[in-house]
């Protein structure tokens, strides 16, 4: 089946038409500055950087890594790497030396566009890349070398025309998006061109934006729901957005949703929690007045935030369910639903969620279990890139294992429970514990250690480092912020321990495998449980 | 060292980065890898540094540098008397 290439959708489509000129991104700086970009801006630069990507050698299939922080040069990069028919690949800049290793060799990237700031990271790996042919820096205006060219000169040299399919085979590769597992390096979840569909369905049945609503989205579009209802549900819809550049910031924050009178908010309840605890006062200077609904994901919203919310905003607050894997929105609330506080929300339409014993029996209302999906629907990942071993795992016959615990009630409400598995979910980015101690294992301090996730007032999660040390070695504060340091330069900042806790030994099976329930239940002080497994 | 030698010193060990050039105008908006939980790191390693402590709120309200600057020489001032 064919369906319209992802960049047609989303740009040329309006320009043909006569559409271009229309509003498609209202940027705001960290100075607060504007920035108004049509769909034909985008549909043009991304046009150059499509011709930029051919000229160099990419051809379909090849992996483009975008490592560069939200920009329009960021949306146009991503575009024009689907009009090349390539694999888009966006990272976050806070990605540790080792975290980028992976994501850059598993994608097997030939181009990965970034700026200066970054470059380093990059150079210190290039020599384990081999697939790697050639950087692209946003902001030189030289070319520094014949394998680092500068996008920015490239661009001002090469016309905003190119050629490119407008309709695609629905399986055709778009791009990637890298998770993490309980074991094992992070795993790039590929999603193809067909996905728009439902990308762009499950943002009209659940944002249900009106003519000439303002829309924000609060992701970074190195993370999924930034690309999906960042980026392609919004364009794909031609609805009106604005994003903010820096991050969070709660004066900036609250100031764009004054000024610029937005409509609909999709953030995340970390940002919420933040928001809390900022003084008060910052809320009644404000007129929220234009805004009509939130949304929230990345956590569960629990019911502290979301009264505390709705106070505030004056406004419903709308809970959404999904993940890398998923591609779109699964399980929500949205208008004219009753939100029961603290719920997911229902399957929207199209989608079958229902849980499971670890048989794969399907378990009655009320009854806890796995949170399983009947595999079929559209914007559904289509393998883990390079590691099809990590994706046959996910499913039993034709059910997707989400690797979430929840139940579900009487009326059809999903409620969220834990992980099943050893993930931390902390602030909306899943961290795989393996991550974090092959890193602290590589600090000569250390000798072994093990990592878990406890509750987290802000986080959701926090990470809790347990590490035994050599026996020559004490705890210092200075050999905590070695540990810190390392995590953060090697693996990422999302994944740097809140806690480190000295052990004499890490409690582990016979065969060897972390027994981190017992270090849970140690850390909140609960009864271990059945310990006679150990080593 | 002066307190801005020392401080570049910080920052290019916690954020990896050697061609960190600090001013009063650097914010984390500046920085690729300074986000609240590399703050954290940032904020121990002045502490240790510095031989100073910053308390909670301190720790969220340095707009920058600048400010950051300021409350280590302030601090510094009165551990000295």
């Amino acid at each position: 089946m064919n369906v319209e290439n992802i960049a047609y959708a989303c740009l040329t489509r309006f320009v043909e038409n006569g559409e271009g000129s229309r509003e498609a991104l209202h940027w705001v700086d960290t100075d607060l500055s504007e920035q108004i970009y049509s769909f034909e801006y985008f549909d043009r630069e991304s046009s150059r950087v499509a011709a930029i990507l051919k000229q160099l050698g990419i051809v379909p299939g090849d992996t483009v890594s975008i490592f560069i922080p939200r920009s329009p040069i960021l949306i146009s990069a991503f575009f024009g790497v689907q009009k090349a028919m390539g694999i888009s690949c966006i990272l976050f800049g806070t990605l540790g030396e080792e975290g980028l290793l992976d994501r850059l060799s598993n994608s097997n990237a030939k181009i990965v566009i970034t700026r200066k700031s970054l470059l380093r990271k990059i150079t210190a790996i290039k020599d384990k890349l081999p697939a790697l042919q050639q950087i692209l820096t946003i902001d030189h205006d030289d070319h520094q070398s014949d394998s680092v060219l500068s996008l920015r000169k490239l661009m001002t040299e090469t016309d905003p025309i190119f050629d490119y399919p407008r309709w695609v085979d629905a399986e055709t590769p778009a791009f990637l998006q890298y998770t993490s597992g309980s074991t094992g390096k992070p795993k790039g979840a590929l999603h193809v061109h067909g996905a728009l569909g439902d990308m762009r369905q499950s943002f009209r049945d659940i944002m249900q934006l009106e003519a000439d609503d303002l829309y924000w989205c609060t992701a970074d579009p190195a993370w999924i729901t930034g690309i999906v209802y960042g980026i392609l549900a919004p364009f794909g819809t031609g609805a009106r957005q604005v994003q903010y550049s820096g991050t969070y910031n709660a004066d900036n924050w609250l100031k764009t949703l004054e000024t610029l009178k937005v409509n609909i908010w999709y953030t995340a309840p970390t940002a919420l929690r933040m928001l809390m605890q900022e003084d008060e006062n910052k809320f009644t200077q404000h007129d929220f007045s234009s805004l009509k609904r939130m949304y929230s994901v990345g956590e569960p919203l629990n019911p502290e935030i979301y009264h505390w919310g709705r106070k505030v905003f004056k406004v419903e607050i709308y809970d959404t369910w999904w993940q890398s894997e998923t591609g779109s929105m699964m399980i929500g609330n949205h208008p004219p639903m009753t939100v029961k506080p603290g719920s997911m929300g229902k399957p929207r339409a199209g989608v079958e969620a229902f849980i499971c014993n670890d048989d794969m029996q399907l378990q009655p209302d009320g009854k806890q279990g796995l949170l399983c999906l009947r595999k079929g629907w559209g914007s559904m990942f289509r393998t883990y890139f390079h590691n099809e071993a990590a994706y046959s795992d996910k499913f039993k016959n034709s059910i997707y294992i989400t690797g979430d615990l929840a139940y579900r009630d009487e009326e059809g409400y999903f409620w969220y429970v834990s992980r099943a598995d050893d993930v931390i979910n902390t602030a909306g980015h899943l961290v795989g514990p393996f991550e974090v101690e092959s890193a602290l294992l590589e600090i000569e301090e250390i000798v072994d250690v093990a990592v878990i996730g406890a509750d987290d007032p802000l986080l959701h999660k926090r990470i809790i480092a347990f590490v035994k040390l050599r026996n020559d070695q004490t705890w210092s504060k200075e050999l905590e912020l070695k540990c810190r340091i390392y995590v953060s330069n090697k693996v990422s900042t999302t994944a740097i321990p809140a806690e480190f806790h000295v052990i004499d030994s890490v409690p582990k099976n016979q065969s060897g495998k972390i027994l981190r329930r017992v270090l849970k239940a140690i850390y909140e002080g609960k009864d271990p449980g059945d310990t006679s497994t150990m080593e | 060292m002066s307190i801005e030698e020392r401080l570049t010193k910080v920052f290019t060990t916690v954020f990896d980065n050697m061609s960190i050039e600090i001013s009063p105008e650097l914010t984390a908006d500046d920085v690729d890898e300074w986000d609240s939980l590399s703050h954290i790191n940032l904020m121990i390693a002045i502490e240790l540094e510095f031989g100073i402590e910053f308390d909670q709120s301190e720790i969220q309200n340095f707009a920058n540098v600048g400010e950051l600057m300021a409350s280590i020489e302030d601090k510094l001032a009165k551990k000295d008397r």
